[in-house]
């Protein structure tokens, strides 16, 4: 029953926008045809502007490759000598210090040593598993 | 003396009180590298204030150079830390510029090297190891200890991997402070000592022809040091970054 009663007025709504497209189609007929020139004009601008870059990068690439490989294996080069020397140095120092506290001299310096050697090791190991592209 | 003065490599190093103070029984006293602190934070803020006013589309050099160190410095941060990791990039970019700072004035002749003496540099690593230990406390709680426990290890060798992390984890205070300040302290003597050399080569009779051999080394050497200059900074904040990192998330 309800569904009766609705069916005309939802054909009359339909017609209504019907009409109210096609009047409106003359109208904005313009508008559209602008937004399309204008779609294509931008696609073609990120087209032209993607090509440009990407060649930038190339010449970039072959520029500055070896200058910027040298700097970051040299930056590489100073991380693992300092972090190795530093975990060793650390190691020393906490066996020393528990030594002192404890007494028992030379058995936790060798102890902390070795610790301090393994630290340093690890570090290198994690900085040289790193996936060679990732920084850090 | 004025002589034995120059030839003295370490002589550069010398801290000098201008201002003596002595709050407490503290020596506060101000000194050249206070002085060169003072003219590297304000030369850096220069650089940030004067290339950030115009504003312009099309950037003028200053603020092409302000929007590079920027770019460089967020880029980093962002890929070493993530989102998360950008809260800290205000904290990054200081250190980042001062350490730059520091590094290429010290480069310029009769200038005194800030970055040259351990205390700064350790007060540096300390300052990120600090924020790293609260920030992580605070943030992850318990959690944080995670960083000391390697996962995916057979219990029975905890015992000798955690001691072994905590090791690694002290001693990156130590190689942050004393890489930055080891560079910085032996670059500096190397082009000292090649300079004496051209003086007392020069000084040396018929040996003066060979003069020119340590000048074209000591040209070579700034260059190289300009690189370890901009290199130590670089590599201070991507590991500033990469310790704040393991603050945010713990646990490898």
């Amino acid at each position: 029953m309800t569904e009766r009663g609705r069916r005309p007025d939802q054909n009359q709504q339909r017609q209504q926008q019907e009409q109210e497209r096609r009047q409106g189609e003359s109208r904005a007929g313009d508008d559209e045809g602008l937004r399309a020139r204008l779609d294509k004009l931008s696609n073609a601008l990120d087209a032209q502007r993607e090509a440009a870059t990407a060649l930038d990068a190339a010449k970039a690439q072959q520029d500055g490759a070896s200058a910027r490989a040298t700097a970051t294996a040299m930056g590489l080069a100073i991380r693992i000598l300092s972090e190795f020397v530093a975990a060793v140095i650390v190691g020393t120092l906490i066996g020393w210090g528990i030594d002192r506290a404890a007494g028992t001299t030379p058995a936790f310096l060798i102890i902390f040593l070795l610790m301090g050697a393994v630290a340093g090791f690890w570090n290198v190991y994690r900085i040289a598993m790193k996936p060679p592209g990732a920084e850090s | 003396m004025a002589e034995e003065n120059s030839m003295d490599p370490i002589h550069q190093f010398v801290i000098k009180p201008y201002v003596r103070l002595h709050p407490f029984g503290i020596d506060a006293s101000f000194t050249n590298a206070s002085l060169f602190m003072v003219i590297v934070v304000l030369s850096a803020a220069a650089l940030m204030l004067l290339g950030t006013q115009s504003r312009a589309l099309v950037p003028s050099r200053l603020q092409s150079l302000a929007e590079m160190a920027y770019q460089f410095v967020a880029s980093t941060v962002h890929m070493a830390g993530g989102h998360d990791g950008m809260r800290f990039f205000p904290f990054v970019f200081t250190l980042f510029l001062f350490v730059l700072f520091c590094n290429l004035i010290g480069l310029v002749p009769y200038t005194f090297s800030v970055t040259s003496q351990i205390t700064v540099t350790a007060a540096l690593a300390l300052l990120v190891i600090g924020i790293v230990i609260v920030y992580g406390l605070l943030h992850n709680g318990t959690r944080f200890f995670k960083l000391f426990v390697p996962s995916g290890v057979p219990v029975a060798l905890m015992p000798l991997l955690v001691p072994i992390e905590i090791i690694s984890f002290l001693s990156r205070p130590v190689s942050l402070s004393v890489r930055l300040f080891a560079n910085m302290l032996a670059g500096h003597i190397t082009l000292k000592v090649m300079g004496g050399f051209v003086v007392s080569l020069l000084g040396a009779g018929f040996f003066s022809v060979l003069a020119p051999l340590p000048f074209a080394m000591t040209i070579v050497l700034t260059a190289f040091e300009l690189l370890v200059a901009v290199l130590q900074a670089y590599v201070f904040a991507i590991l500033t970054c990469v310790y704040l990192n393991d603050a945010v998330h713990p646990g490898h």
